[in-house]
């Protein structure tokens, strides 16, 4: 079926320039581990307040961490399309028999690789540091399929950014106008009984908020379904929603 | 000879109101090189990529190789093999990845595609660098790999926009070279568009002049030259502003002189014999004490065929090109 062997050709390509610029990797690992290294240490104590629902601000941080990360990534996937774009590529491809949506798909599945690849690391740092998930691998594998599928959804509303406005600079700017304001109003790096009342409210209205809890319930405290399936459903909707966006501005400019 | 392009009353009308291509009609036999030859914002682009099905016209209708482009889109697109004015390689990828990954664009695969692939990387002479990265290659290279990117699947029909703006000489005339193999081995049909006149003039059978959307002349590049049937003189004055009158007076009481045109350098004459009138020419201007700076007679041109058809000349200025981001209309 061309659009599964189209969209394996256009991940691998990804993947390859991925691969092929470990820089750019690099560089969007530095503020999570800065993350993980110093912003625990520094509220290392906030876990012996009363309340705190972890036995380390570390255990409690590192899905945060990684949201933080997923979300960020996810929130510059536009700026591959905007290239494609400015140097012809894009055109290159739609005036050949390419399935349409593989473009779309290929970026999609190599940018939720990307995100599975970041997570691992930054899992990996965290276990080295005394984060152990108390669910094991399989509560690993279940905590990247989640970040990995949080990424996919908010890939798709940066793609659309990028279709839109052809603008790597917008792209960037809507990724870093809504990174930290969503982070900062949402469970990732505080519990929900420790915000003012105002955060509180926006924060039980805010995705990141949702998935973060999964997470963090595979982390500390095991497989509690009804919060990990309640995620999936919140991250159904908002691919439902980005997604859909973004196929109907692709289908616009190139069918 | 049947049409591979058939085009009639095709119009094209950007959403800022532009008419990029105004009701223009033209075929191109099957193996024919056919040359669109206009400057900047002529409209050669946009009729590009109307025809490879990237941006949807207006009105009137076009068929490639028989295919309705309004109703078989995909089928046309596995028959041509498109390059744009800007070098579409991946940089990040080698030279073979990027034929391979075109080559599975047009679902070839497998030892096919391996052998196509190797058999274009001897081609274009890129043998060697083949499993390099692109992004390490010169600008003559990616042209030539971007070239073979549209090759891949054996296309009968090849649009080329602009392939050789921006090369040095030794690349362009490689890129020539390339061209008439194709044409002349394979029979592939090819649609070019240029601002050089020299790249008409060697490789096209059959022109097309277009100026603000509209074709202004057809022909083959010597029929056109012929239409204009005369030779041109170009002659510079010292003060052009002061003698240009009297200098146009002069000019036009002389036998011979078919035409007279203002151009940057002063005047240029068309005539019949330019050689003899030269003569006449700096003999009169002499008698009035018009001081000549410079005089260059030429045979004609197909940029002369241009200037009489337009009033304006192709400027080598406008070589100097902004890279169109091709996504301001409708597309398809």
């Amino acid at each position: 079926m061309a659009l599964l062997s189209d969209t394996r050709y256009l991940f691998v390509r990804y993947l390859k320039k991925l691969v092929r610029n470990p820089i750019l990797l690099f560089f969007s690992l530095f503020q999570p581990i800065i993350f993980l290294t110093l912003f625990t240490q520094l509220f290392q104590r906030f876990a012996s307040v009363p309340g705190f629902p972890a036995g380390s601000y570390l255990i409690f941080a590192t899905p945060g961490i990684l949201l933080q990360n997923a979300f960020g990534s996810a929130l510059q996937s536009g700026n591959s399309i905007v290239s494609d774009i400015d140097t012809g590529y894009l055109q290159k491809m739609l005036v050949t028999p390419v399935s349409r949506y593989a473009i779309l798909l290929g970026r999609l599945t190599s940018d939720a690789f990307r995100v599975v690849i970041q997570s691992t690391i930054i899992l990996s740092l965290a276990f080295l540091l005394g984060a152990t998930p108390i669910t094991g691998i399989v509560g690993v594998l279940i905590m990247l399929l989640t970040v990995a599928f949080f990424g996919l959804a908010w890939s798709g509303i940066s793609l659309a950014i990028g279709l839109k406005t052809k603008s790597s600079e917008t792209v960037f700017a809507f990724g870093s106008f809504l990174t930290f304001p969503l982070l900062f109003m949402s469970t990732a790096l505080t519990p929900l009984d420790f915000m003012p009342d105002w955060i509180k409210t926006v924060s039980m209205f805010n995705p990141i908020s949702y998935t973060v809890n999964a997470v963090r319930v595979l982390m500390i405290d095991g497989f509690v379904w009804h919060t990990i399936l309640s995620t999936y459903l919140v991250i159904g909707v908002i691919a439902l929603i980005t997604l859909g966006t973004t196929v109907y501005l692709f289908r616009k400019v190139v069918s | 000879m049947a049409h591979m392009i058939e085009v009639r009353d095709l119009v094209l009308v950007y959403s800022n109101g532009i008419r990029a291509v105004d009701n223009i009609s033209f075929n191109v036999k099957k193996g024919e090189f056919f040359g669109f030859l206009g400057p900047n914002g002529a409209g050669k682009s946009t009729t590009i990529k109307v025809l490879t099905t990237l941006l949807r016209k207006t009105s009137g209708s076009v068929h490639i190789s028989g295919y309705n482009l309004d109703k078989d889109a995909k089928e046309i697109r596995k028959i041509i093999g498109v390059q744009s004015q800007e070098t579409s390689v991946d940089g990040d990828l080698t030279g073979r990845e990027n034929l391979m990954l075109q080559g599975h664009f047009q679902q070839l695969s497998g030892k096919t595609l391996k052998d196509r692939v190797d058999e274009l990387l001897k081609l274009i002479d890129l043998q060697n660098f083949a499993d390099k990265r692109v992004r390490n290659y010169s600008g003559g290279m990616k042209k030539r790999l971007d070239l073979a990117t549209t090759l891949v699947h054996r296309p009968p029909l090849v649009f080329l926009d602009e392939p050789t703006t921006g090369l040095d000489p030794q690349s362009r005339s490689a890129i020539w070279s390339y061209l008439e193999k194709l044409n002349k081995e394979e029979e592939t049909t090819i649609f070019l568009t240029t601002q050089y006149m020299e790249e008409a003039d060697r490789l096209c059978k059959q022109l097309a002049i277009i100026d603000t959307g509209k074709i202004v002349a057809s022909g083959s590049p010597n029929e056109l030259k012929q239409q204009i049937g005369v030779d041109s003189i170009k002659i510079s004055l010292q003060d052009c502003a002061k003698d240009k009158s009297a200098a146009i007076d002069l000019l036009k009481s002389l036998t011979g002189v078919a035409n007279i045109t203002e151009s940057g350098d002063c005047l240029i004459v068309f005539a019949k014999d330019a050689s003899r009138l030269i003569a006449d020419i700096v003999r009169a201007f002499d008698s009035l004490d018009i001081r000549l700076s410079e005089v260059n007679f030429s045979s004609p041109t197909l940029d002369d065929v241009y200037l009489q058809k337009t009033g304006k000349r192709i400027r080598p200025e406008a070589l100097v090109k902004t890279p169109s981001r091709g996504f301001g209309g409708r597309r398809r």
